[in-house]
């Protein structure tokens, strides 16, 4: 058992350590408990991205393997809409909150009005969410996702939108682009906390055919590939903002997770590892722990943003 | 809403040989062996390269929960595949499993048919194998591309599931092999046939209630075609590229003929081939 006391604050989530998990990577939740006790380990998770009514998400292909450890995926937020959702995992998702990890619910739309009706039938349906994050970095919808967080205006008007709709903290999952000043931006419109980054837009083309290996021309890529570009994002949000920052990006090791922590994130959620190793959680918490322990310090909070350069 | 049971199991390689053109058999030693069921998956990680990070998920032909082994066929037709043939007696690695929804028994009374193309071979001999353990009458279809991709010791063995106690059951089973360009055991040029047509010439003799298929999407769409035409029940089990192989990650959809889509990895890979859009 760490000597070290990991309980963070992120942005008004009180978690029991720092490790959270990817939205659209975790489905939610109940599907890792094979794995190991979700409720007992992490300190939150962040349930797949919902809409008001249900998605039917993008045709196949949705995934590529990239050489350079990395994927491409082009879900589209295939969801049952919050009131499925609820129906459905509002029993296990309570379980999770008596059991001390917080469950982060996502908000996804494709107007303002449409996160607006999402976070209002949370807050009628989901008495078990811990906070919101409002997800206006999808890349892989027409319409909504990241050309809504595409300028400071748009995400600030995403966000105020939201901000007078739930008392709850409110995150906001950024794209991987100006996220000093989109972060700034956020945080004046109301940002409670920032969760960056999401996938980056890529392409991957069959050659023989000379089409995409995907349903549509882009899609995102994630992966330990992206994990330096995602520190050096967190490290330049945390330098614009006050609010506290949730790193995602590639993290697959202990190390990967205090990088986030040393460029600035309060808190650190896991994304790809968790298809590729679903067991993970545990042992990046262990590995983490071991190394708060190995910097001398009482508190993992002394550690945030703790880079030296 | 019932939690996953899905885990993380250690495998032992026992054996790992070329048993076909291109086709592979491993025997590993895993802890998921008693607890997985015909058609259900798992997903392999195959160690010897950082720079590809997914698993490889592969049906099964045979768990044996008493010796604590799952016997895989694998066609080489990528990077990881290729590195998994090339894991020795001994060697150690991690599996996710049992992943998805295997076969269901016929609903109905009668025989069933098994229609495998190429790669699609080892759930249709777990099907077999279940049908034989409850005594259900059956015949088998299996095409390949050409004669030296059929795995001809395991197509062979398929006669002789569950007849091992000499009892009386199902004594005129008949296994079918069919090569797209018409190669033959004997080297001379025979007929070209799909797998279809296997099935066409074994539905104008017999009769049957229950169709079981895997291979080729568009094979086993023909072959969910045909079924339906004589009115017989079909099972398929898809194939995707996947992600996670549990249900979180919402990768390997497959469209639905009611709307929308379902999730290869976690409602199926076995599906009724009417509800899918081929």
């Amino acid at each position: 058992m760490s000597t070290v006391s990991m309980a963070v604050d992120l942005g008004g989530i009180k978690m029991r350590n720092p490790l959270n998990t990817a939205s659209g990577t975790f489905g939610n939740g109940w599907q890792f408990e094979g794995f190991y006790d979700v409720g007992a380990t992490l300190g939150a998770i962040t349930c797949k991205g919902l809409a008001a009514e249900p998605w039917a998400g993008n045709p196949a292909p949705r995934l590529a393997e990239l050489r350079g450890a990395a994927i491409m995926n082009s879900v589209g937020l295939q969801n049952p809409g919050v009131r499925g959702f609820v129906e459905t995992y509002g029993e296990y998702l309570q379980g999770l909150r008596d059991k001390g990890c917080q469950v982060i619910c996502q908000v996804a739309g494709h107007s303002v009005e449409e996160y607006v009706r999402a976070t209002e039938l949370y807050e009628e349906l989901a008495p078990f969410a811990s906070g919101f994050e409002i997800n206006i970095s999808c890349p892989n919808i027409a319409k909504g996702g990241a050309a809504m967080g595409a300028t400071p205006e748009g995400a600030a008007e995403v966000m105020r939108a939201v901000r007078d709709r739930t008392e709850r903290p409110i995150l906001v999952k950024m794209a991987p682009h100006d996220v000093a000043e989109i972060g700034r931006a956020l945080e004046s419109a109301g940002a409670d906390a920032l969760s960056l980054i999401n996938t980056i837009p890529g392409m991957t083309i069959d050659v023989h055919t000379r089409k995409s290996r995907l349903s549509r021309p882009t899609a995102g890529v994630s992966g330990p590939a992206i994990h330096a570009i995602a520190v050096r994002m967190v490290w330049e949000c945390a330098q614009a903002v006050a609010i506290p920052l949730c790193g995602i990006g590639g993290v697959a090791t202990g190390e990967d997770a205090a990088e986030m922590i040393l460029a600035g994130a309060t808190a650190v959620s896991i994304g790809t590892a968790n298809m590729v190793d679903p067991s993970c959680a545990p042992r990046i918490l262990a590995e983490l722990e071991d190394w708060a322990e190995s910097q001398g310090v009482n508190d993992i909070n002394e550690l945030i943003g703790a880079f030296e350069c | 809403m019932d939690l996953s049971t899905t885990s993380l199991h250690d495998f032992t390689v026992v054996t790992n040989e070329c048993v076909a053109d291109g086709i592979w058999r491993m025997r590993l030693s895993s802890t998921v062996a008693p607890l997985i069921e015909p058609g259900q998956f798992v997903n392999i990680a195959v160690p010897g390269d950082g720079s590809h990070i997914l698993r490889i998920p592969l049906s099964f032909k045979r768990a044996d929960a008493e010796a604590g082994t799952l016997e895989l066929l694998y066609a080489t037709v990528g990077e990881g595949t290729r590195r998994l043939s090339a894991m020795r007696e001994g060697d150690k690695s991690t599996l996710v499993g049992p992943c998805g929804n295997g076969w269901r028994l016929p609903q109905e009374p009668g025989r069933a048919l098994l229609v495998a193309g190429g790669i699609g071979l080892p759930p249709i001999l777990a099907a077999a194998r279940m049908l034989a353990s409850e005594r259900v009458g059956f015949d088998v279809v299996i095409g390949a591309r050409t004669y030296a991709m059929h795995v001809l010791p395991d197509a062979e063995e398929v006669l002789g599931y569950g007849q091992a106690d000499g009892a009386e059951y199902d004594p005129d089973r008949r296994v079918i092999l069919t090569t797209d360009d018409g190669t033959t055991a004997s080297g001379e040029l025979g007929r070209k046939a799909y797998a279809t047509d296997g099935m066409s010439d074994l539905m104008a003799e017999r009769a049957y209630s229950q169709v079981y298929t895997c291979g080729p999407t568009i094979m086993m769409a023909s072959v969910a075609h045909m079924a339906a035409e004589h009115g017989i029940a079909c099972q398929a089990s898809l194939e995707r590229m996947m992600g996670c192989g549990f249900g979180a990650c919402s990768c390997c959809n497959v469209e639905l003929v009611r709307g929308g889509y379902a999730l290869c990895c976690q409602d199926g890979p076995v599906f009724d081939a009417t509800e899918v859009v081929w």
